[in-house]
């Protein structure tokens, strides 16, 4: 749906500065109907990406290319694109009503539609009760949702949203998790930065990763995942006596009231279980540890 | 279709400078000063409505050049500092048709400005016993003509440099346009070769604002030629044509970052 093809952006301030690299060749497509995350430590290169794709900013090389069934000349394209800024900020005197309005205008709704579509939302985002206020009483949590309300009132078929869950509150988070969810089942491609990467590897299919300007990681989620090294389990018993303990164990920390908390690997779990009954030891819990994308990605050395 | 979208940006435009309450101020500051012509005519020996229509349509063209000069600063400014114009050039909406429709948002307030202001003077001159030659609504026209034209050069020098800079800039080339045909007839100049041509193409490139300005005409009921009125008007379109063709390209030359 859109290919972002070997660009290169190099900024340069002014003459006493140094250029400065912000994305060094970069090439990952957004295949139609995907739902995919854009991940990156603050300073990665994400904001910068999704503004060349916008045609905010000039690669300094390298092309974006839409497919075909976006549009043929910019203004078809953009109409089918929902696009949510960074810590968007609003014309503070319009009311949330008219910002929803204007917007809808602007991707060539008529009135009737705008109203449909904003009573049909604006419940589903919980802002109904403030559209009739001025956007600079809004808290940020709201304009965060009114900010993405306006990226699908136009049935894009895309959405590209920059940071959509930050600053928010966790049942905020959830909510316009959901919604994210709700949308891309009804068949638009979602593309959305973050740095948080649960949040990515709860709802996307497929992972682009950058750091500092390169691209490290562009595939499937669960593939990612599949890259994780053999699990590690924690394992926590009462023990009430000294035990001399014949398996290989990782590591082993005192709890306070007698309990004992090990870790050992995957293969080694059944032979401590076994001999932590046999001595007469109460079992407490049995985790695996949980690989997290997030461990993947930070410890990486750029070799995905 | 653009047409439509520059509408509903030139709208939405309109509507937020009205909220922002400038417009009140202007329009307390004339009534103000109004007020203050009224009392003075009470205590000179001029002719009173001489004076009104004096003060009135200078305060007019003052408030105009104020508008254009502090509104037309930040204008497009504002807009990229707070991204606010991400919202606006993500849409199917050309960068074009943005300015425009910014443009054409602030000369509405223009427009409702100078209609309450006009209204106020005719009223407090007619009921000091004046009366208007149909030279007036050139005068009036000219004055937006002129702040178009202001408005356009401090939208363009925008682009370039910082607000206050910009408006300094503005400011400068407001005071030359004004002064530069007495500045041409100056004795000094015309013993100076080299200043006279130096005037001569700072008058034949920059805009000569002095042009629009028919108030003296209108209170001493003077005539002027209809062809300086239609050679104005012209000369007033085509610049104002010229700049907004380098605000566009300007414009879309910029990174929004
Ligand atoms: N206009 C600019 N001039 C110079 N450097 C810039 C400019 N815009 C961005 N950068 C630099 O490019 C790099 C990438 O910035 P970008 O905003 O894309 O990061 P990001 O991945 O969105 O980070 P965050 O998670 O903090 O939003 C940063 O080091 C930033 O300083
Ligand atoms: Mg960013």
């Amino acid at each position: 749906m859109i290919k972002f093809h070997n660009v290169t952006k190099i900024f340069k301030s002014d003459l006493l500065t140094q250029p400065f690299v912000a994305l060094n060749d970069v090439t990952f497509d957004i295949p139609d109907g995907s739902m995919v995350g854009f991940l990156g430590a603050n300073g990665a290169g994400k904001t910068t990406s999704l503004k060349i794709i916008m045609d905010f900013i000039r690669p300094t090389s390298g092309e974006v290319l839409f497919s075909e069934s976006l549009g043929k000349n910019k203004m078809d394209i953009f109409k089918n694109i929902g696009f949510l800024p960074e810590r968007p900020y609003f014309y503070p005197t319009l009311t949330g009503y008219d910002f929803l309005k204007f917007m809808g205008q602007l991707s060539g709704l008529d009135q009737k539609t705008i109203e449909t579509e904003i009573t049909r939302w604006a419940p589903i985002f919980k802002i109904d009760y403030a559209l009739k206020r001025e956007l600079k009483t809004y808290s940020k949590g709201m304009l965060q949702r009114v900010g993405f309300m306006t990226t699908i009132l136009h049935h894009p078929k895309i959405i590209i949203l920059d940071e959509p869950l930050s600053g928010l509150d966790p049942i905020g988070r959830k909510e316009l998790k959901d919604v994210i969810i709700q949308v891309h089942k009804e068949g638009k491609t979602v593309f959305f930065s973050s740095h948080i990467v649960p949040d990515i590897e709860e709802i996307c299919d497929r992972v682009i990763f950058l750091k500092e300007g390169k691209l490290v990681y562009d595939g499937s989620v669960s593939s990612l995942m599949k890259k994780a090294k053999v699990q590690d389990y924690f394992i926590s018993a009462i023990v009430p006596q000294e035990i001399e303990f014949k398996t290989n164990l990782k590591k082993c920390t005192q709890l306070p009231d007698q309990l004992k908390k090990f870790v050992v690997s995957e293969n080694d779990r059944h032979s401590l279980i076994t001999e932590l009954i046999s001595n007469g030891c109460n079992i407490v819990s049995v985790e695996m540890q949980k690989v997290s994308l997030e461990e993947i990605f930070y410890n990486s050395k750029g070799d995905l | 279709m653009i047409a439509e979208k520059i509408k509903i940006v030139a709208y939405y435009t309109f509507k937020e400078i009205l909220k922002s309450k400038v417009l009140l101020n202007v329009f307390f500051m004339g009534l103000g000063l109004m007020l203050v012509t009224y009392v003075a005519t009470e205590f000179t020996y001029g002719v009173p409505h001489r004076i009104t229509l004096d003060v009135g349509l200078g305060v007019l063209s003052l408030s105009s050049l104020a508008i254009s000069l502090f509104l037309g600063v930040t204008l497009l400014s504002k807009e990229i500092d707070s991204r606010t114009v991400y919202m606006v050039v993500a849409r199917p909406v050309p960068r074009y048709a943005f300015i425009m429709g910014k443009v054409i948002g602030l000369m509405g307030i223009q427009v409702i400005n100078v209609i309450l202001l006009t209204l106020t003077t005719f009223i407090i001159t007619i009921i000091l016993g004046g009366e208007f030659t149909p030279l007036i609504f050139w005068t009036i026209g000219f004055i937006l003509l002129e702040s178009l034209l202001l408005l356009l050069v401090v939208v363009m020098i925008s682009l370039l440099a910082n607000t206050i800079l910009s408006t300094l800039l503005s400011i400068i080339i407001l005071l030359l346009g004004h002064s530069i045909k007495d500045a041409q007839n100056l004795t000094l100049v015309k013993t100076q070769p080299f200043l006279q041509k130096l005037l001569d193409f700072y008058h034949f490139v920059l805009p000569g604002f002095y042009k629009f300005n028919l108030k003296d005409y209108v209170i001493y009921k003077a005539s002027v030629p209809s062809s300086y009125l239609f050679a104005t008007l012209s000369y007033g379109t085509i610049y104002s044509l010229f700049l907004c063709t380098i605000i566009i390209f300007l414009f879309n030359k910029k990174n929004l970052d």
